[in-house]
């Protein structure tokens, strides 16, 4: 008799926040998930640097929460531990049809989760990521690649955290043509923006605040020289507008320049300074501190992120909601598996 | 930059177009240089990937050698300082070493898959490009050289005929292409090769070496790109025919992936479609005469020049097939048995032509596969109530008048058939796509070149 779980399999790479908040949801919406959807996905593997936990029949709810509290090193674990085994060779090793990719961004060369992803990619599984450096890098190719080995490709969680704004453009704006994109992505430098525009604090002060609260790194580079809105700009554009841009393509400028006197100055207007990510109606890519009128609907406070697709009919339709956090950003890969499911379904019945 | 098998065939030639890419980036330009294999090579490693199967270690080795002594004397002629000498000559040594393992290989199992038959192909490039790059070192340009594979051209593993992944080898050729461009360092690289996303040896086919080039300048968003080959550039019609033939100084994409396709000695077209939809201009230059400038293919050519008949071309070793029958009058989907039963036998057909009325089509299709052909559609289509005839003439050619200017000009027709009129050539049969870049016809393979020659004149090709 079959002892494990019926559903789809799936090996997690990367066991942080995201990794963690995946394996969480997934245990905890579980009498829903079958009850509503008929979905019941089992996590076979999980990867993290240390090495991998395995078992082909899925890993319990119980074993679930036992490694989310021991934490690392995982691969210490005494039934499904293997010590040093990579994710390379999980991919390639494992049997399962959808690898969840979220190891921590980079962007300078996208590794190690470009090579994770090309790799599943070539075994013939498909791939869900929150990964947003090998998107920011090689958008264009890794979706040609995903549809030459006939496997999807989905990575709502890579913009707007939880919120479900790619969805929302190509899903729900289907049929209409979205001309301009322009919006405030990344939560950080709204919150230090926020502060310094309303405490009248300093760029330096505000960013130490965000530090102490956890909102900022202790490297702050990626968000407050628009690393971070680039990427999602060009996540955005490849897969909204259909524009083949890569991260270099982007015109970027940071918000350390922004001074209180300038901010002062927008509020005499009614407006305020926002880092604004936006795709023109030309397709070209920017990343800058733009002023914008108060009243605009996109003018969000706080660690908020907020997107305004310009299209030919329905107008100007803005989207608001949290862009990061675990649970947050894990709630999107969990809408992307239901999605490649029912894709997978309707291809096999019909 | 490529230069094609004849550019590369000697080394004297391949001091030569050292020389022109010395000359090009000492003038400051950006330049990758493609590379075919030396001329003859590649058709020598097919036949030899065939012979192999059945031949003794004895006769491998005697073709390697002979191989091994035609690029070591190339080496010897292209390059003057010693040390560089000395490693190219150890890079070809080593290479072919390879290929005879790879030729023992098949010579052992006794066949050749298209998988190991690619990689036997690879080794002409593989041979080739490392005698330009001691070249080019031997004149103190900084280079480096590639295998279409090391230069991150990825395909589909259609072996023979590989296609690329564009987007995928955009992101990879930028990759490690751009920073030795950035450093003013000359990047060598095989034409012709390429590999699988799991690095398997393939090769682009027909489009070849030039296929490789606007690849590479796609992915590079090169200005220009530049075929190197041994005449000026596209002609009018074959001097052969018309000695006062000239080179056509401008076309179109559409124009030239036409004049390709009817034979003319030109790119291949799948070879123009990246460069077409990128629009990035390409030159074809001749290597033995440098001053000129060639022909030049870029977009909105066609309305350059006023000229509506730009070339003819004659398309000899053709057949045509004409399938009679009543009951086709009418009949939805008579015409597609026709169609499917060749497609079934694998044979493409080069023009097609049925009247309004008449219970009749004609097919045009290579002479060497009439007799399949015949069989096939006999064996398939009579005695069954549709077709009641079918016959063949093997004695027709095809002429084929082409020129984006035709287009809306009435009358372009008229002088082509008055023309040939005068001459008392008779015509069999005629095709224009409603694309209206050219005017084809058939007719029998004794009036071929006097068509040819009444057209030319009729347009006044000779002085364009």
């Amino acid at each position: 008799m079959w002892q494990g779980e019926v559903g789809m399999r799936i090996i997690l790479i990367g066991f942080g926040v995201v990794g963690k908040s995946v394996t969480a949801i997934i245990a905890r919406r579980y009498s829903e998930r079958v009850k509503d959807y008929g979905f019941n996905p089992k996590i076979v593997a999980i990867v993290d640097v240390d090495g991998a936990v395995i078992n082909p029949r899925g890993l319990s709810a119980e074993k679930l929460e036992t490694l989310r509290q021991k934490g690392f090193p995982i691969s210490k674990d005494p039934e499904f531990g293997h010590p040093g085994m990579s994710a390379l060779d999980v991919i390639e090793s494992v049997e399962a049809e959808v690898v969840v990719e979220v190891t921590p961004v980079n962007i300078k060369n996208g590794e190690p989760a470009m090579s994770h992803i090309t790799k599943a990619f070539k075994t013939g599984k498909h791939v869900v990521t929150t990964n947003k450096g090998p998107l920011a890098l090689a958008l264009p190719a890794l979706m040609e690649l995903a549809e030459y080995n006939n496997v999807y490709f989905r990575f709502s969680g890579t913009v707007g955290g939880g919120t479900p704004m790619l969805e929302f453009a190509k899903r729900c704006l289907a049929g209409d043509k979205i001309l301009a994109i322009k919006g405030i992505l990344n939560g950080t430098t709204n919150y230090i923006l926020t502060e310094m525009a309303q405490k009248r604090v300093t760029f330096q002060e505000a960013l130490s605040n965000a530090q102490k609260l956890g909102y900022a790194e202790t490297d702050p580079t990626m968000d407050v020289e628009g690393f971070d809105t680039a990427c999602k700009i060009v996540i955005l554009a490849n897969w909204v507008m259909n524009r083949k841009v890569t991260l270099r393509d982007v015109d970027r400028t940071g918000i350390r320049g922004v001074t209180l006197q300038e901010l002062d100055e927008a509020a005499k207007r009614g407006n305020t300074i926002k880092l604004i990510g936006a795709i023109d109606g030309e397709g070209k890519p920017t990343v800058k501190p733009m002023e914008i009128p108060k009243t605009s609907p996109l003018c969000v406070s706080g660690v908020l992120n907020a997107v305004t697709f310009h299209t030919e009919f329905a107008g100007e339709q803005t989207l608001v909601g949290k862009g990061a956090g675990g649970v947050e950003t894990a709630s999107a890969v969990l809408r992307d598996l239901l999605e490649i499911r029912r894709r997978l379904a309707s291809k096999m019945l019909s | 930059m490529k230069f094609g098998g004849t550019s590369v065939a000697t080394g004297e030639n391949i001091h030569r177009v050292a020389s022109i890419v010395a000359d090009s980036f000492k003038e400051g330009y950006s330049v990758v240089v493609v590379v075919s294999a030396l001329a003859g090579v590649t058709n020598q490693l097919m036949e030899e990937a065939e012979q192999a199967k059945r031949q003794s270690e004895k006769k491998v080795q005697e073709f390697t050698n002979q191989l091994t002594a035609r690029h070591l004397e190339a080496a010897e002629k292209a390059i003057e300082d010693g040390g560089i000498r000395k490693e190219v000559k150890q890079i070809i040594r080593k290479t072919v070493d390879e290929l005879e393992k790879v030729l023992l290989g098949i010579c052992y199992v006794g066949e050749v898959t298209p998988k190991s038959r690619d990689y036997v192909l690879s080794f002409g490039e593989r041979l080739s490009t490392p005698l330009v790059w001691g070249a080019l070192r031997d004149l103190k340009v900084p280079t480096q050289y590639f295998t279409g594979k090391e230069a991150g051209i990825v395909t589909d593993d259609n072996f023979g005929e590989a296609r690329p992944l564009m987007n995928v080898t955009t992101h990879h050729v930028r990759e490690r292409l751009e920073p030795l461009l950035e450093k003013k360092i000359v990047p060598v690289v095989t034409g012709y090769i390429a590999a699988t996303q799991d690095g398997i040896v393939t090769t682009l086919g027909r489009g070849g070496s030039d296929y490789t080039a606007t690849i590479l300048s796609v992915a590079l968003s090169a200005d220009e790109v530049w075929i190197w080959t041994d005449v000026n550039g596209i002609m009018t019609t074959d001097p052969k025919i018309v000695p006062l033939a000239k080179t056509l100084p401008r076309l179109s994409f559409g124009e030239a992936a036409e004049m390709a396709i009817f034979g003319a000695k030109a790119m291949h077209p799948s070879a123009l479609e990246p460069v077409a939809e990128a629009r990035i201009p390409v030159r074809i230059r001749n290597v033995f005469n440098p001053e000129n400038p060639g022909t030049l293919i870029a977009n909105g050519q066609e309305t350059a020049s006023k000229d509506v008949v730009k070339a003819v071309a004659l398309i000899r070793d053709v057949a045509m097939i004409n399938i009679k029958g009543a009951a086709m009058v009418g009949a939805p989907g008579s015409y597609a048995k026709v169609l499917d039963v060749l497609g079934k036998s694998n044979i493409n057909i080069m023009m097609i032509s049925a009247a309004v009325s008449e219970a009749n089509v004609s097919l045009i299709i290579r002479r060497s596969l009439l007799g399949r052909a015949l069989s096939a559609l006999e064996i398939a289509l009579l005695g069954r109530g549709m077709v009641s005839e079918i016959t063949a003439e093997d004695d027709v050619c095809v002429i084929a008048a082409m020129g984006a200017n035709m287009k809306g000009t009435p009358g372009v027709a008229s002088r082509i058939f008055t023309a040939l009129a005068k001459k008392g050539i008779n015509i069999r049969m005629i095709a224009q796509g409603s694309s209206e870049l050219n005017i084809s016809f058939v007719v029998k393979e004794k009036d071929g070149e006097a068509a040819v020659r009444a057209i030319h004149e009729e347009f006044k090709l000779e002085s364009m």
